[in-house]
This record gives C-alpha cells, structure tokens and sequence, in this order.
C-alpha cells in the first residue's frame, strides 16, 4: 500500500486542528466582548464545541481514502496492543498453533492410512469377501476362507471377478549370481493384477494354468526388485529365477507405482485348492464388481451362492452370510478404530484450544474495560473500537496459524514416520491443505466470536461506572461465570483424554510386563526360511537343524542353541485337534497354538519345566510321538486330572509341561499378547506336508543362549548356517526384546500418541485456569485491599482467591470422571489387563488433574500476599 | 454522555442548513455555527464541534469549496462558500424538505389545515 494517501491525511489532520483552534480563538474573543474572563472565555469556548478529539477522530476517519487503508491502520494499532501483552499474545498463539498443528499432522496421516481412496482404478467398485456373523447382538468379519468356498465361489458368482489371494507377503530365498537374498513373497491368484487394475509393465500376469496345483512355477518381479537386482533388464521376461531352490520363470514385471495389498518384492501363483493349505481358512478373497452391477445385486447373489456353506454356522443365536466389503474398508479394518479414536482425541484437543482461547479473551477483554471507557471517554468512536477488537482477533488468528503451520509440518513428518511402522500406507503423506485452512477457520471464527462477543460489550460499556471503578466494585462473581464456565469444560474434556490416555498407557504396561514366561536377555535370534525345494523333506530340515545347532553348541561363549518355528510374543501357528480321551470334549474340534521345536528350546530362553520331560534327541520320527504342553492349554483343556500321558488326536502323548509364555494369537480373544493355550512338538516329528505348509506361513529361528557381545554372536549364526548352507540368506537378527516392541507397536503408537494428546489438554487447561486466577486477582485488587483494611487476614483473601479456581476445576474434574467412565466403553476393545473403569487410572488422573488445577490457582493467587491495602486504595 | 451528534438531528437537516447559511456568503466555521443556532432560535441547538466533520462532508462531496483567509477579528480562518453544484443541491434539498414538511404536517395536524 502506497503511503501517499497517509500523508495526504495527516496534512489534513493538521488544518483540522488548525481549523479548531480558529474556532476556539472566535469564540473566546466572543465571549471575553460579552465580559468574561480571559479563562472562563476560554473554558466556554471549548464547551461550546465539544470534544476537538473525537471531532478530528470522526473527521480522520472521513479522510480514510478506502476501507482497506482504516483496516491497515486498525491492524497496526492492534499489532501494538498485542505487541504490549505479550504473555496473553504468546499464550493465544501458542494454544492457537497447538491445536491447528494438531490436527493437521493427525489429519493428514489419517488420510493417506484411512480415509483416501485406494490408488487403483475405480477404486470404488473393488470388494472384498467377507463372512458377516452376527452371534447374540455382536457383529463380527470373517476374512479368511477355506479351499471349498472358494471355489463354491468362484463357480457360482458371476456380478463380480473375483480372485484369491494372501493379503500379506511371506519371507522367501532368492538366489542369483549375486547370492542368496532374502525377499518378500505374495502369493496371488491369476487375475489379481486384471482386478486391481494395473497391467504389468512388461510381460503378462499368471493364467489359469499357472494358477492349478501342479503348475508351472513362474513369479512377477517388482520394479524394485527387478531393477536392484536384474538392472532393469528388459530381456528378464522368459528368464528363470532360482526361488525357494527351485528354478522359477519371470513372466512379468509391474511399474513402479504399483502398490500391492502387501509390500512384496515379487508374486507367485497361490494355486487354491480344497486340499492342503485349503482345508483351512487360509485364502483371502477379492475382487471387482462388473460393470453395471449394484452393490445390492452383487450381495443377493454372494450371499445365496455362500449359504450352502454355512448351514452349520447360522445356528439360533448366530447368523453368518457371505457380503462384499469394499476392498478399502476390508484393508482399514484393524486401523480403522485407532485411526479414528485419533482423530476423535484430537478434535477434542481443538475443542480445548478453543475454550482455552475464548477464555484468554474474555479475560483481557473484561481487564481492559477500563482502557476502552478511558477511550470511549476520550471521544473514541465506537465503531473504531470494534474495528479495533476485530484487527486483533485477525492477527492473533493469523500468527496461530503461521506457528500452526510449522507445527503441523513438523507434526506431519514425526508422524508419519511413526505411523510407516505401524500401519500400512497407501498414499504418500502430504500435509493437508484443506485441513489447515479447516482447522484456522475454526481457529479464527473462535477468536472472532469471543473477540467480538467482548467488544460489543466494550462498546456499550457504562463509561461513568467503569472510570468510577465498576468493574473491581461489581459483584465479580456474577460476572465471571462465562470464565468459570470454560473452565469446567475444558478441565472435563482433559480428565476424557487423560481418563483413555491412562488407560492405554496402563494397558501399554500390562503387556509389556506379564510375567513373560521366559528370559529373553542374552538370547539372540536368526530367522531364515524353509520354504525352499531343498527343504521340502523333513529329514532334510532336521539335518539341517542338527548341523547348525551343533556347530552352534560348539562356539565358545554359547551355551545352549535351538530352532523353533516361531518365538514367544510372535504371533504362533495355530490348529485344530481332538480330545478323544476327555469326557468333556470328546465330540469338538479344539484350538491350539503349535510350536515346532529343537530339545534345548526351553533351556535357551529358560521357559521352566513345571512336570514330566523336556524334548530329547531319542524323540525321532521314529519314536512314539510326543508333545510338551503349557499351563493354559493345561488349565482349558485337560482340566484337574493328570496331565502327563493323555494324548492328543489319539496318538500324540503328553510328556510334559511347561510354564506359560506369551503369544501373540490371531484366535480367541486373549489380546494383543497374553498366554494362549500351547503345545510344543519336537522339530523331528514333523510331517514333510506340515512341514512344508507351516514354512510358507512362518520364517522359523535358530536361537542361541550366549554370553558373548551380540556382535560375535550375531557373527557366529551366521557362519554356522553359511557353513551348513551358502545358499541360505538369514532374514533376520533379533533380540526377544525387540521381536516384543514389534508385536506391541499399534499398542504403543497409540497410547504414545494418546497420551502427548492428554499432555496437551492438561497444559492448556492448567494455562486456562490460570489466566482465570490471575484475571480476577488484577481485577478484584481493589475489593481485596477494602477488605485488608477491614481486617481481613491475607491468608483468608489467598484462600478465597485460590478457591475461586478451585470451585470449577473440581466440577470440572466430576464432569469428566463420569463422562470418561461413558467414553472408556468406546475403547474396550484396545484395553487388556484392566477393566474399563480401571479405579487407579482414574484415581491418578483425578489427583493429577487436581494437582494441576491447584498449583495454577494457587501461582497467581499469591501475589495477593504482596497486596499493601493502603497503596491499593489511593490507586483509584 | 449526552452528547448529541449530527446523526441525531434528522438526517441531512445539518448539510441542509450549512447550504442555506452560505447561500448569504462565504463564511467560516463560527461564523456558520452561531447563524445556524441563531436561525433555528435555539430549537436546533448544536454542539458546535459536529458542524466541522458536517463542512467536510458536504466539501469532498463538491458542494462547497474552502480557502483561507484572514476574518473580521483579524485572526486566520477557514472560508467556506457554495459551489454551482451545492446551489443546486440547496434548491433540490429545499424542495424535498418542502414537500416532507407538508406530508408530515397533513398527517400530525389534519384538521387545522382543512
């Protein structure tokens, strides 16, 4: 803006003056020839014309040459003002920029894990199928799928193309000129890639023939994987691969952008059968809706073709159908509670930044109603004290969502970054435009309303009665109770955060210390896998197990060295079998987690031996087949009686028990990490079938027990296995700590990210408080320094002061410890170990909250004790 | 604060009666003040000070003009006099006030002007 048309008006301001003056000199001489004093002239002259200040003021203002100039100037003047408060400015801004920041970050993660549509054609008509039960009002998804419904399916369903699949990738060997990798395998159906949308780059995807058991092996490579390790060499197309040990054609390669279900390095066919891998539910089912078909169409037929497979599953109190899920919501669903229980916390934190703001202003709004009657007093038109509230506003809005901006990049960045361990992506992350200009709109229509609310007031303030000192004269607690107000609900929104934060954070600590069971310190893991043709006789596993672990056993610093197909606080195997010698289970089909192991399993991670034997090397394929079973599997299935010697399917004795460990186990309803019921077999039991079915779901460990540096040891499994097999890659290296941080990540993601969403309320809230405390003890001086002199003891004016923060933060507090106890039911599903209305979280957060509440009460209220009556009673 | 302003008087009254007053002459700023008071015979009394904002109203709209000069008690001031386009304005405003003044007068006292 120009200034020119500000110095043209100061010009005028000058003759406007000048203008007065000559008017004032007029009627003086008037007066004084009428016989008045030179003074009393005077005097009456400047009756006569008024207030010259608010009269330039008005004319000032007709000089404005536009709207934007009187809005520049009003801006200025409200950057100066802000410029003087700084505590409440920095205060504003900063609550204004955490909540903005907030929920950017949080809305922007959302986004790309949650809410964007999947990044493939006409992402809306991709469906997923789904198994709908309904069993006494609860509602629940199966997503895996046996052999036989699939091809119940696949022969029946003509609304969609439908194709199985494994929604997750499996660790596989690749070898090539450059050595033996480790890589990630998903294994899809022919017609995954035509479903999805995307063509490969070059080459085909598999066909129907590929696709049957006893096919050709072929793969199709990833860009990644066909350009680090093919260079991106045209020609790989009609080349053999050497995969899982067996040579495997390459029939195709898919661009770069294409993003599967999983994140796979290549695709092999699944080869879906009724047999094997079939007989249990172990294929995913997806698919694309033809064109033309509705929604409702596709279900009436899915559901009528599947009902022939559930006759024994819709029972009284159960219902089960066949549906479509859209393949969006069906990939969302384990993130989807925790996505929006996020963005649920941190609306409410937004909510709270509100409140906390509109009660920074109120506050300095009533404090300054002195400062708008001195001008309103002064000639000051009212209007332009509006004007001048509004500027404010505007500024304060402006610089919260500058800082907020900063604060949601940096927010989005440290995000992401977290949630890229916890959840699948499917879009880049990218902050999200619309959500900051969303969340500073609602930023800005809070400080506006409550900027204005105040002024308007201001501007019909009693000038007489606040000059006089009304406002410290007025009963103030009828006044405050807008103030008090905000107070209690923002408190009662932080004891919600505080309340599920709590919870989260002691679930968070229960799965972490449940007696784990078992000793991880000093065990380190390798993981490889046996999915491999070399590998699909079991005497050859069990060779190989013997091999390394004896040369393992011989390294020095190791003490004991095993094998297992998977570890405690992974997620384990699981299978069905009978109980033909229970009297109480004779009839079922039971469930149990199954563990292959090496004998000295237990001695490496010290899991004790409560009865019977441990596993010995005499327990051959041989030998009369044993199993070794914990307590759970003790407690749930065999009841009070003898445990040793009953036996499993029939044929299967127990020998011993074992303490129990934690599992991960994606049945029954243990949580996230808790004892399931287990049964360990000896490696060398093993049916080559079982064998080579449980490889291509679990990559198994060597485990050793060392007192060496990891690093020796590390290098120890790794000379052992090269040693017994160069062409076998290691996958991994782990600690059990580590492998523990793995399974619980969503667990503490969440509870990490709740609890800084908590931290933040309890700030703002105890900044909130505060502001309130310290307001009414500026304004309520003079009342204080009256009732000093009339005998009042400082400690009873403290306690009244600190009392009048206390009052809302106790109903504050109440509120939300009822409405927490309501809200704690939403999140029964994340909780574990304790019970919704856990009595110690919230007796812990109820004494922090009040903690809070009274060292914010109680900071301002001191400054009472520096109060001298004397001096504040001259003051007015 | 009992304080009127030219809002206060009916609208335009204030502009009017500065066009009236300068159609007699240029004149400043006191000079204009105490003819209005003096004409209306005290029944629109007006705090001088509202006048000035009135002058430069009505002085960016172009129906007066201003210059400097030297007045009767031989002290500066700021003259005001009528432009073409304010005498026109004058006799437009009159007519209209005419015209709102008998309206008014019908419908308040009906009878005694039968």
């Amino acid at each position: 803006m120009s200034w020119f048309p500000l110095r043209r008006r100061d010009r005028h301001d000058r003759e406007s003056a000048e203008e007065l003056a000559s008017y004032i000199d007029h009627e003086t001489d008037l007066n004084i020839e009428r016989g008045m004093s030179p003074e009393d002239a005077r005097a009456a002259a400047f009756h006569k014309l008024g207030n010259p200040t608010r009269i330039r003021e008005e004319m000032y203002e007709m000089f404005s040459v536009d709207w934007l100039e009187g809005w520049w100037r009003d801006l200025r003047q409200g950057a100066r003002s802000l410029r003087r408060s700084r505590t409440f400015t920095l205060t504003a801004a900063v609550t204004l920029a955490l909540g903005i920041g907030a929920n950017t970050a949080v809305f922007s993660v959302s986004d790309a894990v949650l809410l964007r549509p999947l990044p493939f054609p006409q992402p809306e008509r991709l469906v997923q199928v789904v198994v709908h039960f309904k069993t006494q009002g609860r509602e629940s998804h199966q997503v895996s799928h046996a052999g036989r419904a699939w091809e119940v399916l696949r022969e029946g369903i003509t609304t969609a193309d439908l194709v199985a699949c494994k929604m997750g990738a499996g660790g596989v060997n690749l070898a090539t000129g450059a050595g033996a990798e480790y890589v990630r395998q998903q294994r899809v159906g022919a017609g995954f890639f035509r479903i999805l949308g995307v063509p490969p780059l070059i080459g085909r995807e598999f066909t129907g023939e590929e696709d049957r058991p006893g096919g050709p092996p072929v793969a199709v490579l990833s860009h990644s994987l066909w350009r680090r390790r093919f260079s991106s060499d045209p020609a790989i197309v009609g080349r053999s691969i050497l995969l899982k040990g067996e040579p495997h054609t390459v029939v195709g390669v898919m661009p770069e952008s294409f993003q599967s279900t999983a994140n796979a390095d290549l695709w092999t066919p699944i080869r879906p059968s009724a047999e094997g891998e079939g007989g249990g539910m172990n294929y995913s089912i997806i698919g694309r809706l033809r064109d033309g078909v509705t929604w409702a169409a596709a279900n009436g037929q899915l559901a009528q073709v599947g009902s022939s497979l559930l006759t024994k599953a819709n029972t009284a109190d159960s219902r089960a159908e066949f549906r479509f899920l859209s393949l969006q919501d069906g990939l969302t669903q384990d993130t989807r509670r925790p996505i929006l229980l996020l963005l649920g916390t941190v609306g409410i934190v937004l909510l709270i930044c509100c409140v906390n703001l509109a009660g920074l202003l109120l506050a300095r709004c009533a404090a300054r109603s002195r400062e708008m009657a001195t001008r309103l007093a002064l000639g000051g038109g009212r209007s332009h004290v509006f004007r001048q509230m509004i500027a404010e506003s505007l500024l304060l809005a402006a610089l919260g969502g500058a800082l907020g901006l900063a604060l949601g990049t940096l927010g989005t960045i440290g995000l992401s970054h977290i949630a890229r361990q916890t959840y699948d992506i499917w879009q880049p992350v990218s902050l999200d435009l619309r959500v900051l200009c969303a969340t500073a709109g609602v930023a800005l229509l809070t400080s506006l309303v409550f900027g204005l609310a105040p002024a308007m007031y201001a501007s019909r303030t009693d000038i007489r009665e606040a000059l006089a000192g009304g406002a410290s004269r007025a009963s103030t607690a009828g006044r405050h109770w807008p103030g008090r107000l905000l107070v209690v609900a923002e408190i009662s929104l932080s004891v919600i955060l505080l309340a599920a934060a709590g919870l989260l954070i002691r679930t968070f600590a229960h799965l972490n210390t449940i007696s784990p069971g078992f000793d991880g310190s000093g065990v380190l893991t390798a993981s490889l896998s046996l999915d491999d043709a070399r590998y699909h006789d079991a005497a050859r596993v069990v060779q190989f197990y013997r091999d390394a672990l004896g040369r393992l056993s011989g390294t020095p610093g190791i003490e004991f060295a095993a094998a297992g197909l998977t570890l405690p606080d992974e997620t384990a195997l699981n299978t069905a079998f009978r109980l033909p010698d229970s009297p109480r289970f004779r009839e079922q089909w039971l469930t149990s987690n199954v563990i292959y192991v090496t004998p000295e399993y237990f001695r490496v991670l010290r899991i004790r031996l409560l009865r019977g034997r441990e596993f010995r090397d005499s327990d051959t394929a041989e030998s009369q087949p044993v199993t070794i079973v914990n307590e759970s599997f003790v407690r749930r299935y065999l009841g009070d009686s003898e445990p040793l010697g009953r036996r499993i399917d029939g044929k299967t004795e127990v020998v011993g028990v074992v303490a129990d460990v934690r599992h991960a186990s994606n049945w029954g309803n243990f949580g996230p990490l808790a004892p399931a019921p287990a049964m360990y077999v000896p490696a060398a039991q093993m049916e080559g079938e079982a064998l080579k079915l449980f490889h291509t779901w679990f990559s198994p460990s060597l485990l050793v027990r060392s007192s060496a540096p990891s690093a020796v040891t590390m290098q120890a499994l790794r000379d052992a296995v090269a040693k017994v097999d160069p062409e076998l890659p290691v996958a991994s290296f782990r600690t059990l700590d580590e492998i523990r941080a793995r399974t619980l990540v969503r667990q503490r993601m969440q509870a990490v990210l709740l609890a800084v969403m908590a931290a933040l309320a309890l700030l703002l809230s105890g900044v909130g408080l505060y502001g309130l405390v310290a307001h009414s003890v500026v304004e309520r001086t003079r009342e204080f320094g009256i009732r000093m002199a009339l005998g009042a003891t400082k400690g009873r004016v403290l306690s009244s002061v600190i009392a009048s923060g206390m009052t809302p933060a106790i109903c504050g507090v109440l509120l939300g410890a009822v409405l927490a106890r309501a809200a704690a039911r939403l999140l029964s599903t994340m909780i574990w170990g304790i019970p919704p209305g856990d009595p110690l979280t919230f007796a812990g957060v109820v004494t922090l909250l009040l903690l809070v509440a009274a060292v914010a009460s109680s900071v301002p209220a001191l400054k009472v004790l520096g109060l001298d009556p004397a001096r504040v009673l001259r003051l007015d | 604060m009992g304080k009127r302003r030219d809002g206060d008087l009916l609208l335009g009254t204030l502009d009017l009666l500065v066009l009236r007053t300068l159609a007699l002459g240029p004149a400043h700023g006191h000079t204009i003040a105490h003819a209005i008071e003096n004409g209306s015979e005290g029944v629109l009394e007006v705090e001088h000070g509202s006048l000035y904002p009135a002058l430069y109203r009505l002085e960016e709209k172009g129906w007066i003009a201003s210059y400097w000069g030297v007045s009767e008690n031989n002290r500066k001031a700021k003259y005001y006099r009528l432009t073409p386009a304010g005498r026109k304005q004058l006799v437009k405003e009159t007519n209209r006030w005419d015209r709102l003044a008998q309206a008014v007068n019908r419908i308040l006292r009906p009878a005694s002007t039968e």
